[in-house]
Parts: structure tokens; C-alpha cells; sequence
């Protein structure tokens, strides 16, 4: 499952702190879910895909490959 | 009559006064032991505030296990301590199994309590399933048999 958390991020000039703030978790689980060791629940996914006015399935796609490296 | 409330304890100050709760009672079970181990009452005593305070202390660090220490741990933190749990619910019964089966092969005394161990878990785990919804499966395709009418063409 491939993600755009950190392309997102970064493009917005955001910290994983900040992020993380904005979500509601820890920076910790920014930074596991950027590099792909952490699934968020459906809960979590829309919470990030509606901070950055994304669908879910635009920043979290389980066939694209390329995104989010 | 005024209901009781009971105090709200801050989230960082949960663990730690757990252990210091838990330390002053293993403490006080030495002291009241009495013998010549009473002694053993006074670094317990001393171990506990001290293991308290440094629970205190990593409950402030912005780590995954000060966010546990701490009482205020996100889903993946949740998940993190409950693997964690399970895991070592799992070590301590198969513990239990191998002390169970020893005692009973050199004919100890002292095999009852790994059977209470045992069975404590047994009967926690069933009560897990039963609490967090397995009966709760429900029908095939989302059938709802409790609101299903008597067909007009059925006999």
C-alpha cells in the first residue's frame, strides 16, 4: 500500500509534528504511516485524505507503486 | 444523595500511581510476613516511588512508550501495546503449561496454581470473545431474521 502522506506534506511545508498535531495522533505514527510500516484505520485515512482535500483513494492507493517514494 | 464522583487522575499520573499503589502494597504484604524478610519491606518501599517517578518522568518523553507510559496512546500506539499484551499473555500460558505438566510428572504439590493460571486465562479469553462481539456475526448476506415477515405463500 502505497501513500502520498509525505509528498502532501512536504508540499504544504508541513512537519510531521504539525501533521501529526492536525490528524490527532503522534508524530510517531506520521512518521510510520509516511514510510508505509503502518496502515491507518478508515477513521484515520479520511481524517488525512479531507486535511489535505483528498479522497481516500487518491492518498492511499493499494496498486500504485510509485507514489509516495 | 449526592453520587459518588471519583476523582479524575491527570493521564500522565495513571501508571505511575499504579506502581506506587502496587509497590506499597507488595511492600506492606513483606511487612506483614514479618520473619526474618520483613526487611525486604523497605527497598520495596523505597522502589516503588522511585520506579513511579521515572514512569513519570518517561511518561513525558514524545516516544511510543512515553505516549503508553502516559495514558494517551493514538490507534497505532493502542495496537503497538496490544500485540504486546497478547504476546505476553501467550508466554506466561505456555509458562504455565510447562509448569503444570512438570509438577504434575515429578508429583508436586504444587501444581494448582499453574491450573488457576491456566483457567483464569481460559475463561478470560472466552469472556473476550463474548465482550468485544462474536456473537454479533450476524446472518448470511445481511439477512435480518428478527424482522422477517411470514410469507403469505407458505403453509
Amino acid at each position: 500500500m502505497r501513500n502520498r502522506v509525505r509528498e502532501q506534506r512536504t508540499q504544504r511545508g508541513l512537519s510531521q509534528a504539525e501533521l501529526a498535531t492536525a490528524v490527532g495522533v503522534s508524530r510517531q505514527t506520521v512518521i510510520s504511516i509516511e514510510s508505509g510500516r503502518y496502515l491507518p484505520s478508515l477513521p484515520l485515512a479520511f481524517t488525512i485524505a479531507r486535511f489535505f482535500d483528498l479522497t481516500v483513494d487518491k492518498m492511499f492507493d493499494p496498486d500504485d507503486e510509485e507514489a509516495g517514494t | 444523595m449526592t453520587a459518588f464522583i471519583p476523582p479524575r487522575v491527570p493521564p500522565r499520573l495513571r501508571k505511575p500511581a499504579w506502581i506506587a499503589v502496587a509497590g506499597v502494597l507488595f511492600a506492606a504484604a513483606w511487612l506483614v510476613r514479618g520473619g526474618p524478610l520483613w526487611w525486604v519491606s523497605i527497598p520495596a518501599l523505597i522502589a516503588a516511588p522511585a520506579r513511579a517517578a521515572y514512569l513519570y518522568w518517561g511518561a513525558g518523553q514524545d516516544t511510543d512508550a512515553g505516549a503508553l507510559a502516559g495514558s494517551r496512546p493514538d490507534e497505532r500506539q493502542q495496537q503497538l501495546s496490544l500485540r504486546s499484551r497478547a504476546l505476553a499473555c501467550n508466554l506466561a500460558v505456555i509458562a504455565a503449561f510447562i509448569g503444570l505438566t512438570a509438577a504434575i510428572a515429578v508429583k508436586a504439590t504444587w501444581w494448582w496454581p499453574f491450573l488457576v493460571i491456566l483457567a483464569i486465562a481460559g475463561l478470560g479469553y472466552l469472556f473476550g470473545l463474548l465482550n468485544y462481539g462474536v456473537t454479533e456475526a450476524g446472518t448470511p448476506d445481511g439477512l435480518d431474521t428478527s424482522h422477517q415477515t411470514r410469507s403469505p405463500v407458505s403453509s
